[in-house]
């Protein structure tokens, strides 16, 4: 069977918990993933060894080699450099996909759950709603109706994403609110705001976080997703899920075009995730 | 068991309403009036004004919604600009196909992650868990257009083992044609089931009753189908639900890469043909399924779960 | 003198953890006679319930069980897993502390009893279910032929514990581990589940092994008591006799932590300190430093578990001591 600890509790309730656990590889190289993506999107020029937007008809889609490691596409540009300038905006879905959900999300669940009655009657009816929907397909539905583009992208995830933000903010305070310390700050005659802003949120902020993480890395894969179908990033503005897309005409000439943006996605969601499981672990231990 | 269905049904009455007033309200987000909106670049004066006339857009919004509401009612869900024919008669056109692709993902998810997440739990933290845990991180960091395009190109493209693209002939031919699709859409799935499912039965594995189980003196065969499988069963049918709006959603992205001819497809050509009455259609009659499974879930983790009998 | 069921000889039961091997029984030396009702009692860890778990080998790789497991002159130790699955359930029998947990939530409990029986006996269909009944009869469920599809949720506290004994019992087992059996429940249902375990032990003739941390308990039901600290049996014999003159310093300990219902006001004195973690004992008697009559010979070695007269063992070196201390007095 596995090698499972025993149910029964043979160490002292008393032992010492180490109170901060060596980080685990996994969320190690989950950092340094995520670094690197970083350092692409914000320094994308000092990375990347060509233009990405020069043509170079003397070297058509060229296989992977010295000169390019992840080869050229139809115009002779350079893919390993298209991709590093793409960074530049999957970073960014990944952070305007999900910052504005988060405050609006976390405002609006304290609230809610601080203060119940209708206002938390309601939320629970629109929570009903948005899991209803398809979350792709509801902002599919929205960014059609306002128009394909990146702007549009970030309004519609943010008019659907904030309600999970809210719903997790919401159970956090809801059980917070009942702790010593917040039925103190009551007693003490400290204000709502200063109960939700210095005592309850502190402390939910937490799980917040960690789902901000997973948010992160589920946004590029949305946008990503988007752009492929042209809904997301229009060309020619270089965007993973575009590259992708731009590519799949040549998966037989030249797969390369294709491979390696979408490996891109793979290795930078799968850096966020690790990170985020990792911050889940150090956070709950710290706690 | 069977007694509570047609209650069930009733409650999700309201949920289907909700899901009307986000779609109706969906298309009163379009830029200026509805009408120009729908009829885009061929709107002249005569068009508008019959359209206005026929959706009743001159109309007060609440009785526009009344109205939007007695159509649905009555299944109609108004003509498709681009094919000038009912939506839900394109829709049902479309939903059989959509319908199978997805269940047959749901099919193949199963059975890949029911036994992979059996062995990572009992193979805990060796080789078969890592090796696993490592795949399965990765499937979930894995945009479907992505694994979809590189089984296209690779198993359909260059190897030949598969078609690429459309529905073939006859029920076979259809079933050769959605493999990949349907593979493609269960990988995300089973990444997610697996992931949550070997939580779970590591969680079983601990449990009191499992070595009750095993104090008894039955096969460790039994103690795995009789016990931990059936608790596992549980978590597995609510996981499915949860999932389902997620399954729903990245069909639509299947169907586009491997040109399968479903409501998804439907949907990504009616937003670039500005076919709004058809992306109205498509994002209500998904958002009914999402509910339906829910729904079936719900029953099913009741009618697995004796503590939920009523 | 009964001829003795079961016999350990040091068993040692090892756990792997995050933090390593860890050794949670360390040589414990025990007998079981047929029929009677041994008492184990020991504070929380001292290795109570893996010494149980570790008769019927339930501890899970890479935890390990060594020593002599000798179940009618038959070492348990080195068979294979295929052999001890036709003694567990069908010769010895295990109950569980939480009744809640430790039955099957999403099986009816005429399933759980069907199952064993389905294991080690030959009966048909219509036999087994009649079997079914009559055992949730014989522990005292009324109405049991309504009650058999009933699943454990449907069960009151006491009842789910009775139907736990039921399981355990479905295949007549000479010998029945039971683990804390009375500790979840209210003191009245205690009671009852106590002496249900009495009646069972005259009418089908099997031993019990009591782990429970009550001495009260101990009191009322059992005919010898083994006293464990750290791991191991500090003390063996008779209720009676251990109860009037404990001859383990921690024995004495126990005894004067507890009230004594004959008695109307006295000090309790509860013993101060906590056990050792386990595998932090070393080579010296394990209760030193909680101990008020330590003294050097005690560094020595840790103390073997020695025949004291009177069919009483004790691991002590100033057993002698004790009978001059107050709890004489």
């Amino acid at each position: 069977m596995s090698s499972t600890v025993p149910t029964l509790s043979v160490a002292p309730a008393t032992e010492p918990r180490r109170v901060w656990k060596r980080p685990p590889s996994a969320f190690i190289l989950g950092a340094i993933i995520t670094a690197g993506f970083l350092l692409a999107a914000i320094a994308p020029g000092l990375l990347a060894p060509y233009d990405p937007l020069a043509f170079d008809y003397d070297n058509l889609q060229v296989g992977p080699g010295a000169a390019h490691w992840f080869g050229t596409d139809n115009f002779g540009r350079d893919v390993l450099s298209r991709i590093i300038w793409a960074s530049r905006i999957d970073i960014q879905i990944a952070l305007f996909c999900t910052i504005p959900p988060l405050l609006i999300g976390t405002a609006v669940g304290s609230l809610v759950g601080y203060y119940g009655g209708i206002a938390d009657t309601i939320f629970g009816r629109i929570v009903d709603l948005v899991i209803t929907f398809p979350f792709i397909v509801l902002v599919i539905a929205i960014v059609a109706v306002l128009g394909p583009g990146l702007v549009n992208v970030y309004i519609a995830v943010t008019s659907v994403g904030w309600v999970f933000y809210a719903r997790l903010v919401r159970s956090q305070v809801m059980v917070l609110r009942q702790a010593d310390f917040a039925a103190a700050g009551q007693v003490m005659g400290y204000s709502a705001a200063r109960i939700i802003f210095r005592h309850l949120l502190p402390n939910a902020m937490t799980a917040v976080i960690v789902y901000w993480m997973t948010d992160m890395a589920l946004d590029i894969l949305l946008g990503s997703s988007l752009g492929y179908l042209g809904l997301g990033a229009q060309p020619p503005t270089a965007e993973w899920g575009v590259l992708v897309s731009d590519g799949k005409n040549f998966m037989d000439t030249a797969w390369w075009m294709t491979v390696f943006p979408g490996a891109a996605i793979v290795v930078c969601g799968t850096g966020l995730s690790l990170l985020g499981d990792g911050v889940a672990d150090l956070l709950a231990v710290r706690r | 068991m069977l007694a509570r269905i047609p209650g069930r049904l009733l409650q999700i009455i309201p949920t289907l309403i909700l899901i009307g007033v986000v779609v109706f309200v969906l298309l009163r987000l379009l830029p200026g009036d509805p009408a120009s909106a729908l009829l885009g670049n061929r709107a002249t004066p005569e068009s508008l004004a019959r359209i206005n006339a026929q959706m009743g857009f001159d109309k007060p919004i609440w009785v526009q919604f009344l109205l939007f509401l007695g159509r649905l009612a009555h299944g109609d869900l108004g003509v498709s600009v681009t094919e000038r024919i009912p939506v839900t008669r394109v829709i049902l056109q479309r939903l059989p196909v959509t319908l199978c692709l997805v269940g047959f993902a749901a099919v193949i998810a199963l059975v890949l992650a029911l036994p992979l997440a059996f062995v990572a739990a009992l193979r805990q933290n060796r080789l078969p868990d890592l090796a696993l845990r490592g795949l399965f991180q990765i499937g979930l960091s894995s945009p479907v257009f992505y694994i979809g395009l590189l089984l296209l190109g690779f198993l359909g493209a260059r190897l030949h083992w598969f078609p690429v693209g459309g529905l073939g002939q006859g029920f076979w031919g259809a079933v050769y044609h959605l493999i990949l699709p349907a593979f493609t859409l269960a990988l995300s799935l089973a990444a997610v089931l697996m992931r949550n499912l070997r939580s779970a039965i590591i969680g079983v594995l601990r449990a009191d009753y499992v070595d009750f189980a095993r104090a008894k003196g039955i096969t460790p065969w039994r103690v795995l189908t009789g016990h931990v499988l059936r608790n596992s069963l549980i978590t597995t049918v609510a996981l499915f639900g949860l999932n389902i709006g997620v399954l729903l959603g990245n069909s639509v992205i299947t169907e586009n890469v491997f040109a399968v001819p479903g409501i998804g497809g439907l949907l990504v050509d009616a937003i670039f043909g500005r076919d709004y009455p058809v992306v109205q259609g498509v994002t209500l009659v998904l958002a009914v399924l999402v509910s339906l499974v829910f729904l079936a879930t719900d029953l099913m983790e009741s009618w697995l779960d004796p503590r939920l009998h009523a | 003198m009964r001829a003795p069921l079961l016999l350990l000889r040091g068993l040692q039961t090892t756990l792997a953890t995050d933090n390593g091997a860890l050794t949670v029984v360390d040589g414990v030396d025990l007998d079981v006679r047929e029929g009677e009702i041994l008492g184990l009692v020991g504070e929380s860890g001292s290795g109570k319930s893996m010494t149980l778990r570790s008769i019927l080998r339930l501890i899970r790789p890479p935890g390990r069980v060594s020593g002599e497991i000798l179940w009618r002159g038959r070492d348990l130790v080195p068979l294979r897993e295929p052999e001890m699955r036709a003694i567990r359930g069908r010769e010895i029998g295990m109950i569980f502390q939480e009744p809640m947990t430790a039955l099957n939530p999403v099986l009816s409990v005429g399933r759980q009893i069907l199952e064993n029986l389905r294991a080690h006996t030959d009966l048909g269909r219509t036999a087994r279910r009649n079997r079914t009944v009559e055992l949730l009869d014989l522990v005292g469920i009324p109405a049991a032929a309504q009650r058999v599809n009933d699943y454990p949720h449907q069960f009151s506290g006491g009842m789910r514990q009775r139907a736990m004994i039921a399981i355990a019992l479905a295949s007549n087992p000479s010998l029945l581990l039971a683990d804390e059996p009375t500790t979840a429940l209210d003191v009245t249902i205690q009671d009852q589940i106590l002496k249900l375990l009495l009646r069972l032990r005259e009418t089908l003739g099997m031993a019990v092994i009591l782990v429970t941390h009550d001495l009260g308990v101990v009191a009322q039901s059992c005919d010898r008591v083994a006293v464990m600290y750290a791991g191991r049996v500090a003390e063996i014999g008779e209720v009676s006799a251990v109860f009037a003159a404990p001859r383990h310093a921690y024995t004495l300990g126990l005894l004067q932590s507890v009230p004594d219902a004959r008695r109307i006001r006295q000090a309790l004195r509860p013993i101060g300190g906590a056990p050792p973690p386990p595998g932090t004992v070393g080579d010296r008697c394990a209760f030193i430093p909680r101990c008020d009559f330590a003294t050097a010979a005690c560094e020595v070695r840790r103390p073997p578990l020695i025949s004291i007269g009177g069919g009483r063992l004790a691991a002590c070196v100033h057993g002698d001591r004790l009978q001059q201390a107050e709890w004489a007095a």
